[in-house]
């Protein structure tokens, strides 16, 4: 485990490990593997690509948003909109590569909006606030009926393609975890956890912190928005009490807190982690599933809120400093 | 005229509810810094006690409060005393993902006892009376009633009793609580156990008009951080305004915009919530605590 750190924390050290396990992942569907695994495999892509999205706006800049999944609901509806064949007011019947980059472009439109008004808020109600809205918006698709089919929801033109899909999400994955490496050791990065440390103090730097949250933002909404889309497409049908799923953004924060908040691994981690784990739960026993989930998040908050790269001694990596800052007394304990 | 009036006294009884409603939330965060996240679903909590006591022994909604409320209060003292207590030197973030874990696992409790069907409390005394040309419905009208009833009371036992003192005391100022010697983790236990008596009363006397299933907590606990936020932090006076104001948008757009119907509940309270924060962060009343944003 100590050579693991080791290797993260050498300037290039951990792209390259995360070059070669895409390079070995991308041989996987050559093996010979079944449906379902490779659609697992893509689940679990589909998990990574959420919780690094999560982690960029609550993890390093700090705000803790308890409804991202409105964003892979608009991604979501954006695709089923724009390719579905049934008779609607607005259907342009597009291809999936036609209506892709719109769903994150919508995406990135209503965090813009959505975030020009929330991210002034600080702390609780901030998290709150994004609770309402994740609440709100599944409300409003559900009452857009003429556009959105309301409760009825919308069928997707059906396909079967499990390499395709896993290909898609393991390049989109590659991407966005690299992205993160990137953003976690750029100028902006410093500036997003300058932020999650003391706004007022980083404004005072010269830092422009309503670009920085809002670029933050817009990039976390984009690729779950593009996940939302993937999500639909290969799910084939919609309605808003799926997309909108209440769990999904529990289990984003879950896989965050799980793997170490704020670090650029830490999602990927956890991700892989707890899907395996859910996918365990729910495979014996499938009513407890959730509430298995509930005792687990308050067990992690209790004792290890640093996550499982925080846990390993690596507390520069995982300083999840002003969201989990306790006081010397009971960080002594902790150690 | 006549419906513009009966509007209003719609909006009046639903508004009373709200106020009652947002007491448990509202002295929880005052009290204690906590954003009490499962609100809602102690709120469902205790409606579905009202409903088991119902079916089962026939007891009436309202008189099960004396049954529901001790036993609520002892969860309340509970859950403070072994899990957030243990929360409170650490930023309020750790307590609001833990009582989000909590809603989480109440939630689902009750999914696994009760399965996900709704139920309904269905009293025989659902008519209505009229009243100067207008028909208030009886229900709705108790419930109005027992509220007030409530809030009185909660105001009496915080202004009045010793207890109550050191409960304003403990909210006042934690150290100088501590420092005159009040046992500030028992306070917060036992103010921890009167917020959610309290809120699964307001679960109790709602049940006769709402259908009652395992997830309807969370638009109640949206509403009641929109309500606090209106009205400020632990007053009941505020709780008492934001409530009403809350009630009245709700059933006016209900009543006026054509084509939305009763659902729009939430995204009415969303917009109120963003307005105020925006506009007016310290609540409508002046005069009163500023909210500690932090």
């Amino acid at each position: 485990m100590k050579n693991f750190s080791k290797i993260l924390s050498k300037k290039w050290g951990g792209l390259t490990l995360w070059g070669s396990l895409i390079f070995l992942l991308s041989f996987y569907p050559l093996t010979g593997a079944s449906g379902i695994q490779l659609f697992t495999a893509t689940q679990i892509f589909l998990w990574v690509i959420l919780a690094s999205n999560w982690n960029l706006i609550g993890g390093m800049t700090g705000y803790l948003d308890f409804g991202h999944a409105v964003f892979f609901g608009i991604g979501a509806y954006t695709m089923g909109i724009l390719v579905t064949n049934s008779s609607l007011a607005f259907a342009p019947k597009l291809s999936f590569w036609q209506a892709l980059p719109w769903t994150g472009i919508s995406a990135v439109i209503f965090a813009l909006l959505i975030g020009w008004a929330t991210l002034r808020l600080k702390g609780a109600y901030f998290s709150i606030a994004m609770l309402s809205t994740f609440a709100a918006t599944r409300e409003i698709v559900r009452i857009l009926r003429p556009l959105t089919g309301g409760g009825s929801g919308l069928d997707l033109p059906p396909v079967l393609n499990r390499p395709g899909e896993y290909y898609f999400m393991l390049i989109t994955m590659a991407i966005v975890v690299s992205l993160m490496w990137w953003i976690r050791r750029s100028e902006l990065g410093m500036s997003l956890v300058a932020i999650r440390e003391d706004e007022v103090g980083a404004e005072m730097r010269g830092i422009d912190t309503t670009f920085h949250k809002l670029f933050a933002f817009a990039v976390a909404a984009f690729f779950t928005g593009i996940c939302g889309a993937f999500w639909a497409w290969q799910n084939t049908y919609i309605d808003p009490d799926v997309v909108f799923f209440q769990n999904r953004n529990i289990i984003m924060i879950m896989m965050c807190m799980l793997g170490g908040l704020g670090t650029v691994w830490g999602p990927v981690i956890g991700a892989v982690l707890l899907y395996l784990l859910q996918d365990l739960i729910w495979s014996n026993l499938v009513d407890y599933h959730l509430l298995v989930l509930g005792v687990l998040l308050i067990l992690l908050i209790m004792f290890i809120p640093y996550g499982i790269l925080g846990a390993l001694g690596n507390y520069d990596t995982a300083s999840i400093v002003r969201i989990f800052k306790t006081s010397n007394k009971t960080k002594a304990k902790i150690k | 005229m006549t419906q513009l009036l009966q509007t209003l006294i719609n909006g009046l009884l639903l508004g009373g509810f709200y106020a009652v409603m947002v007491l448990g939330f509202s002295v929880f965060w005052g009290v204690m810094g906590v954003i009490n996240l499962a609100h809602g679903e102690f709120l469902m909590t205790g409606a579905y006690l009202a409903w088991l006591l119902f079916t089962s022994f026939s007891i009436d909604p309202f008189a099960s409060l004396l049954l529901i409320m001790p036993i609520m209060f002892i969860v309340g003292f509970i859950m403070q005393k072994f899990l957030l207590n243990r929360l409170l030197e650490r930023p309020s973030l750790a307590t609001l993902l833990a009582t989000f874990g909590i809603s989480v696992i109440l939630a689902n409790i009750h999914k696994i006892i009760y399965s996900a069907d709704p139920r309904n409390v269905p009293v025989s005394y659902s008519g209505s009376f009229e009243l100067l040309g207008l028909s208030l419905p009886l229900v709705k009208s108790l419930i109005f009633v027992v509220a007030l009833a409530i809030m009185l009371g909660l105001y009496l036992f915080l202004q009045y009793t010793r207890l109550g003192k050191a409960i304003r005391a403990a909210a006042q100022n934690k150290n100088a609580a501590k420092i005159v010697g009040i046992d500030i983790e028992q306070v917060y236990a036992i103010t921890a156990g009167i917020c959610i008596a309290l809120t699964a009363a307001a679960g109790a006397i709602i049940s006769p008009t709402q259908a009652i299933f395992p997830f309807m907590g969370q638009p109640f606990t949206l509403k009641a951080f929109t309500i606090t936020v209106l009205g400020g932090l632990g007053q009941i006076p505020g709780a008492l305004l934001g409530g009403m104001l809350l009630g009245m948008a709700e059933v006016m757009v209900a009543t006026y915009v054509p084509g939305i119907g009763t659902n729009l509940g939430v995204v009415i309270s969303l917009l109120v919530l963003i307005l105020v924060l925006i506009f007016r962060p310290q609540g409508i009343l002046t005069g009163l605590k500023r909210m500690p944003i932090d």
